[in-house]
């Protein structure tokens, strides 16, 4: 019954964990297409189906409302953190639109997995005293008012576009892969 | 012509065009369906479509029979998700302005560009404009929501994401009310709104016919969007087109989106899926997009329905794929776009550039009580006020409309002769002239002191009818015109029975007629002396006087 639970209530809060790092400092490298191994990571954080993001937040919501069972709970997580399955490389690649050989599939495979085990040693910070948040650390309110403001270096973008022909920027016929 | 016969004919064995099937219930468009706000009489282009040739319609009502007893066995099932382009000054991240036609590219900065270090920031009038639309929708409103990264690639998105909402949408679990058209039996209904969420706009793509390459403008990418997601609670094509009529008079009336469909301000997908009567699971969902107008949302849908139900009951149910076909329009068919293999991998996760959406109890508030009259109370207020539902659903269709027909009726006007004269003549001439009420020059409350000079006698009808013309075009008030031309209704009687007399000796042939016993002459009579009272000796007055005078010169 207990194991039932841990597992549960265990994988999405793992997960969270892993988009609270992300938000908190790694934002900004992530922007960075070129920047492969953060988007690998971030990646590995996708693939998991849209329920299960749904499920994230209800479980979350439920554990926080019983501190003591979610204390047993982040402590078993760091113990066997390592339960996750291994990363499936070759369809993160592919989802992410970049080519791997065989090699690098396999050479990523265990760096990937490193990476979310050190995230992985969050889950033993306690936050019995946090008040659960849907996003962390703001306050809300960092907001614009509705007035135009024309960025005025169009120029130096336009100019960065590839294949630019007045007006249009022109890009190669595409199969759309969605 | 016999061409036209035989493949109309044809059509019942082979199958090859169900739309035919609808073509009785599509020939007729309803009248609050309307894309803009000058469309007036919708009834003439029903007219004009059910002027078939007798010979093909006696055709299409035995395939309409063949249709509805197949279709007496199914159950259609529609969803809709509409996205409502926000009329914010800028985009939803960045201060970037949108105009609708702008030169392409010229709206760009390095946030909607998605180039490397920038960073979004909310509009305010994004989240004013969703929490406008959860509460006009009754939906319950999320105080906590957040913004997630929906992945993926694609050219009109230059992020490699759309910035949008998923598991915390702001707005939930409402619904929308509405009235069917009298053309189609009328009826209210209500149907369930499973969500609103705020998201971003993609840029536009230009398939160049040449094969070659596609042009792209990403003026639009980044623009704010309220997307809508209905409960599948549609049963057919003219239900599906009502709804969407009722988002675009919602969104109108709130003055969040000028809800233009050829514009792309709003825009449906529709899900139909088909089960037989009594069957408890779904059928397979098939979207359709590439909709541009409230008629070819009720004809997709009604093409769509018999397509299934045909497959369906030739044994053929399992060649209904989940796909996304497109609507044509030239052929009135939908065509198969792209299959879906499995439920696309969007990857979802919280947008980390963008704090938490938090709105305040007293912010909900205060928007809920500066809300405006929506249209399902308006059309409610209108009935209770005794005007027919035809009446009702004119006048509540369009916001400018209704809010002329308000300000007269404020004025003091009746009524039933406000309706009258807004739904006759006013509407006759916006529609001939395509220009809205807003653009006419006569003002409500010109049109109220119209209403009122002809009820108290001051002038008859045919000279307000006059007046009202040159009011609608050149402006003016009733009174200054009146004086100006001199139009008061002539009601002395001692003035009104010279002009009799006038008359009567200056036709000594017709009085003789009238002598002789022709008293039929007598609408002559009463001609002439409006004529030389330039239509203003009132009518009654001058009909008893006229009397008083005949006897006078007739023989007794």
């Amino acid at each position: 019954m207990k194991s039932k639970h841990s597992t549960h209530i265990m994988g999405p809060s793992y997960k969270f964990t892993l988009l609270f790092i992300f938000k908190q400092g790694f934002h900004k490298i992530h922007r960075n297409r070129k920047e492969m191994g953060s988007r690998a990571v971030l990646l590995l954080v996708g693939p998991s189906p849209p329920k299960q993001n749904i499920l994230l937040l209800l479980n979350y919501k439920k554990v926080s409302s019983a501190p003591s069972i979610r204390r047993r709970f982040t402590t078993k997580a760091t113990a066997d953190g390592s339960s996750l399955e291994p990363p499936d490389v070759a369809r993160l690649a592919e989802t992410a639109r970049i080519s791997l050989t065989p090699q690098q599939v396999e050479a990523f495979g265990p760096k990937i997995r490193q990476v979310i085990d050190w995230f992985g040693q969050i889950q033993a910070v306690d936050l019995d005293s946090v008040e659960p948040s849907i996003r962390a650390g703001t306050e809300g309110d960092d907001l614009r008012h509705d007035n135009p403001e024309t960025f005025e270096n169009r120029e130096a973008i336009i100019v960065s576009v590839p294949n630019y022909e007045d007006p249009y920027i022109k890009v190669p016929k595409v199969l759309n892969k969605e | 012509m016999a061409s036209t016969l035989f493949r109309n004919i044809q059509t019942v064995p082979l199958l090859l065009y169900p739309s035919a099937f609808f073509r009785r219930k599509n020939g007729a468009l309803y009248c609050t369906i309307k894309s803009s706000s000058s469309s007036v009489t919708q009834t003439q282009t029903a007219t004009q479509e059910k002027q078939q040739d007798p010979q093909i319609k006696v055709s299409t009502q035995t395939q309409t029979k063949t249709a509805d007893k197949l279709i007496k066995d199914y159950e259609a099932i529609i969803g809709i998700e509409t996205h409502v382009q926000l009329s914010t000054l800028t985009k939803a991240f960045c201060g970037c302005p949108y105009n609708y036609g702008a030169k392409p590219n010229t709206s760009i900065c390095p946030v909607c560009m998605g180039l490397p270090g920038a960073l979004p920031v909310l509009n305010s009038k994004v989240i004013e404009f969703a929490v406008k639309l959860g509460l006009a929708l009754n939906c319950k409103l999320s105080l906590n929501s957040k913004f997630d990264r929906k992945q993926y690639f694609y050219p009109d998105l230059p992020k490699g994401y759309q910035i949008s909402q998923f598991d915390i949408p702001i707005a939930t679990n409402g619904y929308v009310d509405l009235d069917l058209p009298m053309e189609f039996g009328g009826g209210h209904r209500r149907f369930g709104i499973t969500r609103v969420h705020m998201e971003e706009d993609a840029g536009k793509l230009l398939h160049s016919g040449n094969g070659i390459g596609i042009a792209v403008d990403l003026n639009r990418a980044g623009v704010p969007l309220l997307e809508i997601v209905s409960e599948p609670d549609m049963r057919n094509g003219i239900e599906a087109a009502e709804y969407a009529a009722e988002i675009q008079r919602v969104v109108r009336y709130l003055g969040i989106s000028n809800g233009n469909m050829q514009e792309g301000s709003l825009r449906c997908d529709v899900n139909v899926s088909i089960r037989p009567i009594g069957q408890s699971e779904f059928g397979t969902k098939v979207e359709i997009k590439n909709l541009n107008s409230f008629s070819s949302v009720n004809r997709a849908i009604d093409f769509e329905i018999s397509r299934q139900v045909l497959l369906h009951s030739q044994g053929q149910g399992s060649s209904i794929v989940q796909e996304t076909r497109l609507w044509e329009e030239g052929s009135q068919k939908t065509i198969t776009m792209r299959k879906k293999e499995g439920l696309s991998d969007y990857r979802y996760f919280p947008e980390p550039d963008l704090p938490e959406v938090i709105v305040k109890k007293e912010y909900v508030d205060s928007i809920q009580n500066s809300l405006p009259e929506l249209p399902e109370m308006k059309r409610r207020r209108y009935e209770s006020m005794g005007l027919s539902m035809q009446d009702v659903l004119f006048l509540a269709n369009d916001i400018n409309v209704a809010e002329f027909f308000d300000a007269t009726i404020a004025k003091g006007a009746d009524v039933k002769l406000a309706t009258n004269w807004i739904m006759g003549d006013i509407a006759a001439y916006m529609k001939n002239e395509k220009v809205s009420i807003n653009d006419i020059k006569l003002k409500p409350q010109e049109l109220a002191e119209l209403i009122a000079s002809i009820k108290g006698g001051t002038i008859s009808g045919k000279i307000g009818k006059e007046i009202l013309f040159e009011l609608i075009s050149k402006g003016g008030t009733v009174k200054g015109l009146i004086e100006e031309k001199n139009l008061v209704q002539i009601v002395d009687p001692a003035e009104i029975e010279k002009m009799v007399d006038k008359v009567l000796s200056e036709n000594p042939k017709q009085l003789e007629q009238f002598r002789a016993g022709k008293t039929k002459i007598q609408g002559f009579f009463a001609g002439q002396v409006m004529k030389i009272s330039k239509d203003s000796a009132g009518g009654i007055f001058m009909r008893t006087l006229f009397r008083t005078a005949e006897t006078n010169y007739i023989p007794s």
